[in-house]
């Protein structure tokens, strides 16, 4: 499923287009309310995805991160 | 300042004046980090260390000072040589004198091969057409951001401060790296075979964050030979190569770097690259409050506009059998009416039918029979003889004739023989 996940910004323009066309109106209750769940879950995804991005701060001196990554390399090959 | 040094009435101490010259003349960024190109002349290295030495050309010339250990000096550099400088403008005030406080300083023919060389790789990418490969898009909302610059420099404070005022918290690494000197090329291209890693599912995994996915590599402003190392191939190759967008965020605002041809995002200063880069968190989270907003409104709209459609109905339901009976009442006088009508039509028919049938019964009546002549017999018990088989001989019986009745009795009875 996370291969069709919507980017934020897919699912951000969706969401505008479903609240426009609920606002235009003139729909069917069922049709109406279908809508009004897919909007309420893309809504859901721009949380999560904002929520998502923040995290710790890591700064690190280039020498360090490399040898994190050669001793990871010399024990994947052990 | 002191309460004396704001009396503008009386005269200024020369001291005074001279150190507003210098204020005035520091606080300018004209002068201050400029590239200037002159010739040396009187060029003197003090057993302090520093060297002074006079940039002048057939128009001008002004004093110039490196302080010990400032800058590394070429050693070509000697009377008469031709030299690009970086150098901000200072006042000694003690003498009066402007002079050039020199922070970097080259040969000017050096400077020349390496424009010309940057000139080669431009046009060899252009060849190639890396300068016109689609560029990868920066993702919206950036989860992982890998910085690449120097490690402290005012560019890293620059950026820190503009990501927490748009996004606070936001999720970055920053690899610290030598951004100006001999190894600054080999380590901004370190820095950038690390965020190839950093990107990976795997890598990410393994240190428990999503992967890297914008990568700004950059410094802030200098003399075209500190931002020089982005203007080689190692780093440009390197830009290329990465799978994740680069923006490119170096100098200021007029420099332009071969890296900023070649990157996914070209970014005027590293301010500018979080301002391009980094969305406002609080704008997305207005937007998603009001479509969030407008998404329950245009639905409650619906819903009520359909339950007041049904409130309606219910009300014109609550007076519909009203209505039905008065539609039955009137309908029903209707057929009254026509009942009335019918019943009356059959009425007169039926008694035209009854006249009839008097006249009818009226001709066939007995009396009428026997006004013709006959008699009508009958027995004791009053039964009409209708014929000779009813009679029995010595038995009496009545005659009705049309004005009398006589009695008789049986003496003989004869059957008509067939």
């Amino acid at each position: 499923m996370s291969e069709n996940e919507p980017t934020y910004n897919e699912a951000a323009q969706r969401l505008e287009a479903i609240v426009a066309a609920l606002e235009r109106g003139g729909m069917g209750l069922d049709e109406t309310l279908k809508l009004y769940e897919e909007g309420a879950a893309l809504l859901k995804i721009c949380q999560q995805e904002l929520m998502s991005a923040e995290g710790r701060l890591n700064e690190l001196r280039l020498e360090d991160l490399e040898h994190e990554f050669q001793a990871q390399d010399a024990q994947a090959s052990d | 300042m002191t309460g004396r040094g704001e009396v503008t009435t009386g005269p200024l101490a020369v001291g005074q004046f001279v150190s507003m010259i210098k204020r005035t003349l520091v606080q300018e960024p004209l002068f201050q980090r400029q590239t200037i190109k002159g010739e040396v002349s009187q060029w003197k290295q003090y057993p302090s260390g520093h060297t002074y030495f006079t940039l002048r050309d057939h128009d001008g010339q002004i004093s110039a000072v490196i302080w010990k250990g400032r800058c590394t000096i070429h050693p070509s550099i000697k009377e008469g040589s031709v030299v690009v400088v970086t150098a901000s403008l200072d006042v000694y005030v003690k003498r009066g004198n402007i002079q050039l406080n020199v922070e970097r300083i080259e040969p000017a023919n050096t400077l020349g091969a390496m424009e010309e060389a940057r000139r080669q790789l431009v046009e060899r990418l252009r060849l190639e057409g890396e300068l016109d490969r689609p560029r990868k898009r920066p993702p919206f909302t950036p989860k992982h951001i890998l910085i690449i610059t120097g490690a402290g420099s005012a560019a890293l404070a620059d950026m820190h401060r503009l990501i927490e005022n748009r996004w606070p918290g936001l999720r970055r690494t920053v690899i610290e790296v030598l951004v100006q000197g001999e190894r600054a090329t080999e380590e901004i291209v370190r820095g950038l075979a690390l965020s190839r890693r950093l990107a990976t599912p795997e890598c990410a995994a393994q240190r428990g964050e999503p992967p890297v996915d914008l990568v700004i590599v950059g410094r802030g402003g200098g003399a075209p030979e500190d931002l020089w190392a982005f203007n080689l191939e190692p780093v440009v190759r390197a830009i290329l190569a990465s799978p994740i967008p680069v923006v490119s965020a170096v100098g200021h605002e007029s420099d332009l770097l071969v890296s900023d041809l070649v990157a996914d995002v070209r970014a005027s200063t590293p301010s500018n690259a979080i301002e391009r880069c980094v969305p406002v968190k609080a704008e997305l989270e207005q937007w998603q409050d009001e479509l969030n907003e407008r998404l329950n409104h245009a639905m409650i709209r619906t819903f009520g506009d359909a339950r007041r459609r049904l409130v309606n109905l219910h009300a014109r339901l609550k007076v519909a059998p009203l209505a039905g009976i008065n539609a039955g009442k009137r309908s029903m006088l209707t057929i009254n009416s026509r009942l009335d009508r019918a019943v009356e039509a059959t009425f007169a028919r039926e008694r035209t039918r009854i006249a009839g049938l008097e006249a009818a019964l009226e001709s066939i009546h007995p009396q009428r029979v026997l006004e013709r002549g006959y008699a009508m017999t009958q027995t004791e018990q009053g039964d009409v003889v209708t014929n000779v088989n009813m009679l029995e001989v010595g038995q009496h019986y009545s005659l009705h004739f049309v004005d009398g009745t006589a009695q008789t009795t049986v003496t003989e009875i004869h059957t008509t023989e067939e």
